[in-house]
């Protein structure tokens, strides 16, 4: 059977899968893309030869991105997701009954149309008639959003330094704090703390800067190379950290009980930024 | 307008994400006026913690030449590093901030009058030599210093190798010793340097075996030393990686644990290993042009304004903005801004095409960077900041 090898330029493991067969193989304008099957993950999403989600396990992180946000919040209604081309943190974004509408803002449509042809399943919500899809980069979106009635910012990007940079600067996360509602919350996801403590650091600092409670959790993804995978959660003043409304929907993994647990105790969080966890 | 650069693989062994990321922070937030040199602060933390941990009893002597940046001193200060000197200038810097002498030695071997007598009056007194002439300059200025010897040693495998201008062989070493101390000075250790970037973890074993037979020399003409100052030449990775710091120290620690007493205090003088790969150059590109068959690539810092140790052979990565294209990658001859035809930094470079006034980054240039700067041809000595 033939491998593939991927490519995670920061990443001190390779993961290699085998590939029962390739899908489909093209190249938009920012980037290549590529789905391929696998004995035990199915089928797997590839940008840029870096595994964004597998058939089999995608729940995990698309709901991990998603409920954590739209729990702290007692209501809800619009949310705005950036990137997640594959439409997997839309579909779970519409589980939540009290939206209304969804700002899918993804630079790369050819990523949507992929995913509606391959990952059905993932894609399911896209064409929902509360979805209304922007091709444009989020950054600009976001500094285009005027009142503040934006109750989630959820970022589904691919690298941090690569063409998603424009999500990870201090003017984009001041766009996105003054779209937010009051207790609006943003999360968007930064890398291992196995292997690259030293970024969540930096990412955590560079939101403090912006908003007054900042915070992370965690969860644990196997296709990711360093596997315990970071959320990083801020707002304008609620923890994100309590569940503010009945846990209703229907899930694999995230529940509210999950919710909690999924966030580190203070005192290691603190040791964290201290740069006292020594791994 | 928002920069981004592509990294690939072999950057990722060179430069860690975070620095990176806060490299390009603050390159979004600043009025960018190229070159400068970006140093990260926390980058430096780590390699500073990382040396000597392996190595019983050491202590850290930062070789200020490596980058005398007063920012940098002044972090290196706040981790209680100790401070290898070997001029007015880098004396100045220290009393500047009120860096105590007694951490502060000179390791170079043959010192100025002016340095001499300024470092008398601040109290400094642990000298490294290796003539006669120096102990008589040392009598005179400093009349009960604490002096180690600069025995030679082998530098192959270093990049940037240093003994042939200083250090003596053993009968001499053992003569020079002697008449220190019969002259009133205290004579109390071995230095040595392996050289610069070395990446050839032997030269440690001829080093210290060599300072081991001297060792015992000066025992048995009654001469008790109790320090071993085993210089510099960690490695850092500036397109390979190179063999880690832990590795050396690990190797360093059993040859010095096999060969001395056990409550020496050992020396070591960092510079490059600190600073060097915490340093992010960001440059400009200011001319492209095809001559004969030969692509060149012409950016604004050079051999004159920072990147003097490309002639000695140091080759550097680097990565160039991206351009929001996928472009073709080419072998270029990379040179910087003077009118010396000596200012070409390196041939054969393969790198993306790209366009006059994109930016690019030269990754590990922490160290011996801005210090050999000059301001040859009008252009100014790039300004460092920490980030």
């Amino acid at each position: 059977m033939i491998k593939f090898t991927e490519k995670a330029p920061y990443s001190p493991v390779e993961y290699v899968y085998d590939v029962e067969d390739i899908l489909y193989k093209g190249k938009s304008q920012f980037q290549e893309i590529m789905v391929i099957k696998n004995p035990h993950f199915g089928k797997m999403l590839i940008l840029d030869e870096v595994v964004q989600i597998t058939e089999r396990d995608e729940f995990f992180y698309h709901e991990m991105l998603t409920h954590v946000a739209l729990h702290a919040h007692p209501d809800p209604k619009k949310v705005i997701v950036i990137g997640g081309g594959d439409g997997g943190i839309v579909r779970e974004v519409l589980k939540h009954k009290t939206i209304e509408k969804i700002y899918f803002v993804e630079i790369d449509e050819e990523v949507i149309n992929v995913s509606r042809k391959f990952f059905p399943t993932v894609s399911s919500g896209v064409d929902d008639p509360r979805v209304e899809i922007k091709v444009m980069d989020g950054a600009d979106f976001v500094k285009k959003a005027k009142a503040a009635d934006i109750d989630a910012v959820i970022i589904d990007s691919t690298d941090i330094i690569g063409f998603a940079r424009s999500l990870f600067t201090a003017e984009f996360f001041t766009a996105v704090r003054d779209c937010l509602s009051e207790g609006g919350m943003f999360v968007t996801h930064t890398e291992s703390l196995h292997f690259h403590k030293d970024m969540v650091i930096e990412l955590q600092e560079a939101l403090k800067v912006i908003f007054p409670v900042v915070d992370l959790y965690t969860a644990s993804i196997a296709t990711y190379p360093g596997n315990w995978w970071v959320f990083a959660i801020a707002s304008k003043g609620p923890s994100p950290r309590e569940v503010r409304q009945p846990f209703q929907i229907e899930t694999k993994y995230y529940s509210d009980e999950i919710h909690m647990q999924s966030f580190m105790p203070r005192g290691m969080y603190d040791r964290l930024m201290q740069r006292k966890l020594m791994w | 307008m928002l920069k981004s650069f592509k990294v690939e693989k072999y950057h990722a062994g060179l430069v860690s994400r975070a620095t990176l990321f806060k490299a390009l922070q603050y390159l979004d937030r600043a009025k960018i006026e190229t070159p400068f040199l970006l140093i990260d602060s926390e980058k430096v933390r780590e390699k500073a913690s990382l040396m000597g941990r392996h190595i019983s009893n050491a202590k850290l002597f930062y070789a200020v030449k490596a980058n005398p940046d007063i920012k940098v001193i002044k972090f290196m200060n706040k981790l209680k590093a100790g401070f290898e000197i070997a001029s007015e200038g880098e004396l100045e810097l220290l009393s500047s901030i009120g860096v105590d002498a007694s951490r502060i030695i000179s390791s170079n071997p043959v010192k100025t009058f002016k340095f001499l007598k300024i470092a008398a009056s601040y109290g400094v007194d642990q000298f490294a030599f290796d003539s006669m002439d120096e102990v008589d300059k040392l009598v005179k200025y400093i009349p009960r210093s604490r002096v180690y010897v600069r025995l030679s040693v082998p530098n192959e495998g270093s990049e940037w190798p240093l003994s042939k201008k200083f250090g003596v062989e053993l009968d001499q070493a053992l003569d020079l010793l002697l008449y220190a101390r019969e002259r009133g000075l205290r004579p109390v250790g071995i230095t040595f340097h392996v050289g610069s970037q070395c990446t050839n973890v032997y030269n440690w074993n001829i080093a210290l075996d060599k300072a081991r037979s001297l060792w015992d020399m000066a025992r048995n003409r009654g001469l008790e030393l109790r320090m071993l100052n085993i210089g510099g030449g960690y490695p850092i990775n500036y397109t390979k990686n190179v063999v880690g710091i832990e590795t050396i120290e690990k190797s360093i620690n059993k040859l010095i644990y096999e060969r001395f007493p056990h409550d020496i205090d050992i020396y070591m003088e960092p510079g490059r290993a600190v600073v060097g790969d915490a340093g992010i150059f960001v440059t400009k590109v200011i001319g492209k042009a095809k001559r004969d068959d030969q692509e060149w690539l012409y950016i604004d810092v050079g051999v004159f304004n920072g990147l003097m140790e490309s002639v000695g052979g140091i080759k550097y990565s680097y990565i160039v903005e991206d351009s929001g294209q996928t472009r073709s990658k080419r072998l270029w001859t990379l040179a910087g801004p003077s009118c010396d035809s000596f200012d070409v930094i390196d041939k054969n470079v393969l790198l993306p095409d790209t366009e006059v006034g994109r930016i690019m980054l030269i990754l590990s240039s922490g160290a011996y960077t801005i210090s050999y700067a000059s301001e040859f041809n009008g252009f100014s000595i790039p300004k460092t900041v920490l980030i």
